[in-house]
């Protein structure tokens, strides 16, 4: 976990932080939306269908059984509009972990999850997708701390 | 006088930058269209649903106008054939009029007033809510999986719509002509087909490809210019519009020196 006093302290490690891992990047945050004229399934299957050619029947298949992993079937054939804050987060972290050997970076998941007061939910939907995943980074406030309940790293 | 002059070399220096922008935009999507690596499993799905929005979905209305227009066309003009005593021009009239004329102008009209202004609009609702952000960072490359499918389909679909739309209004042309003049099937087809010159096919051919090109090309460069306000759509889907409609006019001009030159 990385925790920062400014926003711009936090965008600079932030960029360079992209910059260093962007063949691996999986990326959760509000700088990268969801597809909105694409289903949830679709957002999920577009990294494995784009980078690995995977065929759309495959990807699908794969995007159903981690969003039944997450118990969020009921969101496959949503758009991001009609989204809960929690079913969004699940969404944009499942799509992340379709990269190949993902090197996962969640941006300010608070700012996602606003309506939130601790991290037990993050942490809990991470466990269920850590076999997807080689590195989990968190970039947030250093004043979020709490909210995390004092772990200072996250693969812990 | 000279404040004139001014405004006028800014607008003609503005108008050359944007063409040369354009051409260097249509350069890099001829190129990918060309590619094999650009047609993986994620274009080909945006491909195919390109496809059915553009080509299927419109296919009642286009139907109707295409009916509706062949009548009325094929009407006045087998009418006025009959009163001139020019029966001898039918099958050039219908030939060179109506499928290498009228039918490539009624579908890029149709096509460019449904799905030109529906790409504008979501590629700049894509850059103002930064969707497009996400594509860069997940390493998608814009004009592999966006651009190439949205005009590769604008190409085919203009080439298949106005193929049928020539059918439909020939077909309606063989009743009408077999009412007014007595025709038998064979006369009509052996009619169009003395008529029919394979210069004017390609032609048609190219005219419709390039139709196909620029009503999707520019809705989408005019959607990459919207900026991250949502009040830059209606600006962006404006000025792309009015530049399908001027690219029209200029395919239509050079297609049509080219086939009478």
């Amino acid at each position: 976990m990385r925790l920062f006093d400014n926003e711009e302290d936090l965008q600079k490690e932030l960029q360079g932080f992209i910059a260093a891992n962007r063949t691996r990047l999986g990326f959760v945050s509000l700088e990268a939306p969801l597809i909105s004229n694409l289903d949830i399934w679709s957002n999920i299957a577009l990294i494995r269908q784009y980078h690995q050619n995977m065929p759309r029947s495959e990807a699908r298949a794969l995007a159903e059984d981690l969003l039944r992993r997450l118990g969020m079937m009921s969101i496959t054939e949503k758009r991001n509009p009609g989204l809960t804050t929690e079913e969004r987060f699940c969404a944009m972290l499942l799509r992340a972990a379709m990269v190949r050997d993902a090197i996962l970076v969640l941006d300010r998941p608070f700012g996602i999850l606003t309506n939130l007061r601790n991290g037990r939910f993050i942490m809990e939907i991470l466990r269920k997708v850590d076999d997807l995943i080689a590195e989990i980074h968190i970039f947030d406030y250093s004043w979020e701390k709490a909210r995390y309940g004092g772990e200072d790293d996250a693969e812990s | 006088m000279m404040t004139a002059i001014g405004i006028l070399g800014r607008s003609l220096i503005d108008m050359l930058l944007s063409i040369r922008s354009t051409a260097w935009f249509a350069a890099q999507v001829i190129v990918r269209l060309f590619g094999l690596r650009t047609y993986n499993s994620a274009s080909r799905t945006v491909f195919i649903n390109q496809f059915y929005f553009t080509s299927v979905q419109i296919l009642p209305l286009f139907l109707l106008v295409a009916a509706v227009f062949g009548s009325l066309v094929n009407g006045m003009a087998f009418q006025v054939i009959k009163d001139l005593g020019l029966q001898d021009y039918l099958g050039r009239l219908l030939m060179g009029f109506v499928v290498t004329e009228v039918a490539p102008f009624m579908t890029v009209l149709l096509i460019a007033l449904r799905s030109s202004s529906a790409i504008n609009t979501e590629i700049a609702v894509m850059k103002v809510n930064r969707e497009l952000n996400t594509l860069d960072i997940f390493n998608i490359d814009r004009i592999d999986y966006l651009f190439v499918p949205r005009i590769l389909n604008g190409m085919l679909s203009m080439i298949f719509l106005s193929s049928l739309f020539s059918q439909i209004v020939l077909a309606i042309g063989l009743f009408v002509s077999s009412a007014i003049f007595g025709t038998s099937v064979d006369a009509y087809i052996d009619t169009l087909l003395q008529s029919a010159s394979l210069l004017d096919i390609v032609i048609v051919l190219f005219k419709c490809a390039a139709f196909g090109f620029f009503i999707t090309l520019i809705p989408i460069r005019q959607g990459l210019n919207a900026s991250r306000e949502l009040t830059s759509i209606p600006i962006a889907v404006l000025n792309g519009m009015v530049k399908v409609f001027l690219a029209i006019i200029v395919i239509e001009v050079l297609s049509s020196i080219l086939r009478f030159i």
